[in-house]
């Protein structure tokens, strides 16, 4: 995969002081002006006196979309756009423009709105006061009721795994120590479960209410295969969170709620056989070895996982230490 | 006691001489009211021993004072170490937190709920320079709820025992002592700080043994042991088996269940033959035989494809080196 800069070469990152604040936009479908995002969030940084950047990360082909920022960029503003390749999801793009970046604070803005532009020097600020990561809660809800549904539909199955700190998961405005992505699975879909990612990894995590945007009080509804995406997107995120280390206990749920009842409707048809019943026409034999077998294969899955999970154990610490910032290193020895 | 014989038979060559020889590690979670003692008794029990030593209190993300009065302690005596964890990720990862930080030839790992008692660790310690590579204490007169808590572990300790043939009888007591060859080759995760014994056995090739110890009721604060916890341990003790046996040929335990479902078919395929009646089948012909056969030779052809699988991770993860090879100790020249 080839990034190519624009408007500034590579950074080193001995320069990283430089700048307060970096933003990144991360731009994966066809945005309507990019120009006018930037002017419109630009501006409470501007006034707020802090020094930011805004680091664009984009597909190439949207290259369309992108020239306008571009010419912004050789005028002078402070502004970096980045290329990639086809391939990679949203949260490869923002992990790279990330790695990008010269700010003490990085705040990641998505394309469409979502809270009012005021937001973003409180939630710097709310990071240099020592939090790790300070997520923008649309609040109070004034949009429309359907949002406000599928937001609480959302945190009704996330929740439950981790633990209801946060109200608004979904909100893609949020500010963030540079150290802070480092350490997090970011590839897939999973930057849109940034704030649940981080609170896994032990950082210290808050929301800050903010003005829902003018723009974002219509009703957003998409098609069945958007609503599909996001929920494998929910399935792999559940996952992730609780039974990485142990899939086996995953697996082995699923795998035995198929295997009991098929061993049990085995044995009924067992004993009913032995007592001269036929069984040659009857679908519950087909039932009970059907569930039997994926019973099985659930737990053999599950089992390959956990041979995995342990073949990995000794180049992994999933703890992390308070006042380190990079994952601890196992031992190596001579 | 001097410092060679902490080391036993298999001395390794000293170590700078700042680094202790002896390290022992207490994860804490919310024991505030225990720790200023343990640090005590610790202190008491260690100091009359010839060995140095260090104590490495994990603070696995407590919501109270601990870390405050460990930091305290940890100020006024550099034998005293505290890490920190981010939040609370368990005793399993405080454990292995600690082991990752221990400088000490000797590590000694137990509770920091003052359940065991540190006057045992020259005891473990001794045993250890016998020539084993873990000692694990054992609980006499075990202070603890008779439904709630022994009963579990009696029965979970039998199982263990009877799938990883490790014979050890207390798997839950924290009280251990290990030789640093034996921790670094071992990497705990998940759950596994219950079946050290036996993960210790299966990838460090560890010489094992049992001491009786001192078991004391808790004095502060509460249990933080849950009680419906079967299917977890179900899982666990089938990974165990998974480990104990199978770590370096999986396609043999994929390739016997591949067997079994085979064998299950035999029957349903016999059946298909009795009541065959023809390639074109007639009207009403049910086919639940040949389908149920079917069946079963799919879950057969998957298992074996699912231990190729497995062969492929593990061939993997030698090629990359990441897997030490057990403790070997040369007897005769």
């Amino acid at each position: 995969m080839s990034v190519v800069g624009v408007g500034g070469a590579e950074v080193p990152v001995d320069v990283r002081e430089a700048v307060d604040v970096s933003v990144i936009v991360p731009v994966d479908a066809p945005s309507d002006s990019l120009v006018a995002l930037y002017r419109e969030f630009s501006a409470p940084l501007r006034e707020a006196g802090l020094r930011f950047e805004f680091v664009f990360a984009a597909y190439a082909w949207l290259r369309e979309h992108t020239q306008p920022v571009e010419a912004l960029a050789r005028d002078g503003e402070p502004i970096r756009l980045y290329e990639v390749g086809h391939g990679v999801g949203e949260s490869t793009l923002l992990k790279l423009a990330a790695e990008r970046c010269r700010g003490r604070v990085l705040i990641t803005l998505p394309t469409y709105r979502q809270v009012e532009a005021g937001a973003l020097p409180l939630l710097v600020k709310q990071v240099e006061e020592g939090c790790d990561v300070v997520v923008a809660r649309r609040f109070p809800r004034v949009d429309s009721i359907v949002n406000r549904l599928q937001s609480w539909v959302l945190h009704r199955i996330v929740n439950p795994v981790s633990g209801g700190g946060i109200h608004d998961v979904a909100c893609g405005v949020r500010a963030l120590r540079p150290e802070v992505l480092g350490e997090l699975p970011l590839y897939g879909d999973f930057a849109r479960f940034l704030p649940l990612l981080a609170l896994r990894e032990g950082w210290r995590v808050q929301e800050l209410p903010a003005t829902v945007h003018p723009k974002a009080m219509a009703a957003r509804l998409y098609g069945p295969g958007v609503y599909l995406r996001r929920l494998i997107d929910v399935m792999g995120l559940l996952f992730l969170l609780r039974f990485t280390e142990k899939p086996l206990r995953f697996f082995g749920l699923i795998g035995s709620a198929a295997l009991l009842p098929g061993l049990v409707i085995l044995a009924v048809v067992f004993v009913q056989r032995l007592a001269g019943q036929g069984i040659a026409e009857r679908p519950l034999l087909l039932l009970g070895v059907l569930l039997t077998t994926l019973g099985v294969q659930a737990i053999a899955l599950g089992l390959v996982g956990e041979m995995i999970v342990h073949l990995q154990a000794p180049r992994r610490r999933s703890y992390r230490l308070r006042g380190a910032d990079a994952p601890p290193r196992p031992p190596t020895r001579e | 006691m001097t410092g060679s014989e902490v080391f036993g038979e298999t001395a390794p060559p000293m170590a700078p001489s700042s680094a202790p020889q002896l390290s022992v590690v207490a994860p804490l979670y919310n024991e505030q009211e225990c720790a200023a003692l343990l640090i005590d008794a610790v202190r008491q029990a260690l100091d009359t021993q010839a060995a140095s030593w260090e104590l490495i209190l994990v603070d696995d993300g407590s919501a109270d004072r601990t870390a405050q009065i460990v930091a305290a302690a940890a100020a006024a005596d550099p034998r005293i170490r505290l890490l920190r964890m981010r939040r609370n990720f368990g005793q399993t990862q405080a454990m292995q937190a600690g082991f990752d930080a221990a400088r000490g030839d000797v590590l000694v790992g137990m509770d920091g709920d003052l359940q065991n008692d540190p006057r045992d660790i020259p005891l473990l310690v001794a045993k250890l320079a016998e020539g084993y590579d873990l000692v694990a204490g054992y609980r006499v007169r075990r202070q603890d709820a008779l439904l709630s808590r022994r009963v579990p572990s009696w029965v979970a300790n039998r199982l263990i025992r009877w799938i990883t043939r490790v014979p050890i009888r207390d798997n839950g007591c924290s009280l251990k002592a290990y030789r640093r060859e034996t921790t670094e080759r071992m990497h705990l995760y998940a759950d596994m700080h219950r079946f050290l014994p036996a993960l210790a056995a299966a990838t460090a090739g560890a010489r094992i043994c049992e001491v009786p110890v001192r078991h004391h009721p808790r004095r502060h604060g509460a249990s933080k042991y849950g009680a419906s916890r079967i299917l977890k341990l179900l899982a666990d003790l089938l990974t165990l088996g998974l480990i104990s046996w199978f770590r370096e040929q999986p396609l043999r335990l994929f390739g016997f269940a591949a067997a079994s479902a085979l064998v299950i078919a035999l029957p349903f395929a016999l059946g298909t033959a009795l009541t065959w009646r023809g390639a074109d089948g007639a009207a009403g012909y049910p086919y639940v035989f040949p389908t149920a056969a079917l069946v079963w030779l799919l879950l057969a052809g998957y298992l074996l494809l699912l231990g190729l699988v497995a062969e492929v991770a593990l061939r993997r993860a030698r090629d990359a080196g990441r897997e030490p090879l057990p403790i070997v100790v040369e007897r005769v020249p």
